[in-house]
């Protein structure tokens, strides 16, 4: 059940917020053992709050569509008075004074927060193969990786644990684990949710945002958590939209970006074959489709590269001398940042600024872009090399290469599941568009996905 | 084809007394290299009018107005 139909029913009585709250946890019960994807569980806490959401509603205290819907947030999400960790040893004692504000604004829609999800160390990475916590697992290959750094969002919607989870994405943390758990992850624009209380992995590039089990659940979310926040200084004034989008959008007379270089090399050919559907798709419901040629995507991502190693190994510089504390994957990447002149992260913010004028030039020629979310469908666990399109790739490259460049840049992306390779495994369609333009992107999103994702055989 | 010479990061962790361990400079000498090579031709071409987006607002050159 998707989360706004799960309001509808709340709503007419046909269900508590109690007994959704109690399904949650027998269902986080069963599958948590055999795939991680939750760090911590707040059951008490949970029934608790879900007895105030009955009452509320009993009253006709209305709070929104979340009020009363059990959901999850990724365990770098500030909780007050529960501990957080951002996946790390450092901090697996850290028990936070305040909420996020993300948490907090979830929370006063009237969300039921059942648990906190797991993560790869620190944000850093995609595995979330974490050596402190154990490897998360893909509930639709257990063998597999969920993606991350958000991998136990991924995996607790893909899992149907819980409705929604939030994720963070510095390099497409809530994108890499959509595609690969067949979920929707929805990455706004820079500044449109607050930061406030997150984790910080990479000041300059880090996104909050939801993975849900259908295109207008994320609007829902959005329309929840977005909005200006004096506590980030980085929040946008700018007003916020209604992001759910209508059941069956009209796309007519949209303007569909295809790009002809970069995002289409070295691809699964099961991956290049269903984005190439969904393009079909796109056009058949009216959509024109604008053959166009993208910004150098391979500097923009190294831009990224420079900018996230020197932001990161910045804040963590502190914690440094206590080498065992990391594992072997997030210490080389902090050794390396450490190595980097200031120079160079001056430079890479300076390419940034002129990479966001010529990308800008785009939107006067289409109205969103369709791309491949990652080259690949899950790894296995443990993997480290992936071939994608006849040629061997770090995975960690490889299943950044098509999202990275878009932090960098703070626009909007949305990753929707567009069919599955040849064993069965989820591919992402990812959808970007101009910076706020959300709501479009998620038009466009609903129009091609218009029904909750699948459920994987658990 | 370039013809600098590769960055001795044995060296540059010493100058800068950052206390990296031997082996763990090699293992990502490779990927510092790799990411020299492909940023600093870019570096080197920046026009020196361009400033750095220390403050960033994803709406002001998209839109060609300041909404912030």
């Amino acid at each position: 059940m998707t989360l706004l139909e799960a309001a509808a029913a709340l709503r007419r009585r046909e269900v508590s917020s109690a007994e959704l709250t109690a399904a949650a946890l027998q269902r986080i019960d069963r599958l948590n053992p055999s795939t991680n994807a939750m760090q911590f569980v707040m059951a008490e806490a949970a029934r608790e709050r879900a007895k105030q959401a009955d009452e509320e509603l009993a009253r006709g205290e209305g709070r929104g569509p979340l009020q009363g819907i059990p959901i999850a947030v990724k365990d770098l999400f500030c909780t007050k008075g529960v501990r957080t960790t951002g996946g790390s040893r450092l901090f697996e004692d850290y028990v936070p004074d305040h909420d996020a504000t993300v948490v907090e604004w979830l929370r006063a829609g009237g969300a039921v927060l059942v648990g906190k999800t797991g993560m790869h160390e620190l944000a850093y990475g995609i595995t979330s193969s974490n050596p402190h916590f154990g490897a998360i697992r893909n509930p639709w290959d257990r063998d597999r990786i969920p993606g991350g750094s958000s991998g136990g969002s991924g995996a607790a919607v893909s899992a149907g644990m819980v409705p929604m989870a939030m994720g963070s994405d510095t390099g497409g943390s809530i994108r890499i684990p959509a595609s690969f758990c067949g979920v929707v992850g929805l990455k706004p624009t820079y500044g449109r949710v607050s930061r406030y209380g997150a984790m910080p992995l990479g000041f300059s590039l880090d996104h909050m945002g939801p993975l849900t089990r259908s295109v207008r659940d994320a609007g829902a979310v959005l329309n929840a958590i977005a909005g200006y926040d004096p506590r980030d200084e980085t929040s946008s004034r700018r007003p916020v939209e209604s992001y759910v989008p209508d059941i069956e959008p009209s796309i007519r007379g949209l303007r569909i970006g295809l790009p002809e270089n970069f995002y289409f090399e070295r691809l699964d050919p099961d991956v290049d074959a269903a984005v190439r559907v969904a393009f079909h798709t796109a056009e058949s419901r009216g959509a024109e489709i604008v053959p166009l040629r993208v910004p150098d995507i391979a500097a923009i991502n190294t831009v990224a590269r420079v900018i996230l190693l020197a932001e990161a190994s910045a804040l963590l510089e502190p914690h440094l001398e206590q080498r065992d504390r990391f594992g072997d994957d997030v210490l080389a990447l902090l050794d390396q940042g450490r190595l980097l002149p200031a120079t160079d992260y001056i430079n890479a913010q300076r390419l940034r600024r002129a990479m966001q004028r010529e990308f800008a030039g785009l939107w006067s020629r289409v109205d969103c872009l369709f791309t491949p979310t990652t080259p690949i469908t899950a790894p296995r666990i443990g993997e480290t090399t992936v071939t994608a399109g006849g040629e061997n790739e770090d995975v960690r490259l490889a299943a950044t290469r098509l999202v990275r460049a878009i932090n960098p840049l703070g626009l909007p992306a949305v990753s929707i599941p567009c069919g599955a390779d040849r064993r069965g495994l989820p591919i992402g369609l990812q959808i970007v568009g101009r910076p706020f333009a959300e709501a479009l992107v998620l038009r466009v999103a609903q129009a091609l996905v218009p029904v909750e994702v699948p459920v994987p055989p658990l | 084809m370039s013809t600098e010479s590769k960055k001795d990061w044995k060296k540059i962790a010493r100058a800068n007394g950052l206390s990296i361990p031997d082996a763990a400079l090699e293992r990502i000498a490779q990927s510092l290299d790799a990411l020299e090579a492909d940023f600093r031709p870019l570096a080197r071409a920046l026009p020196s009018e361009t400033e750095p987006a220390v403050a960033f607002h994803a709406a002001i050159h998209a839109d060609g107005e300041d909404a912030e």
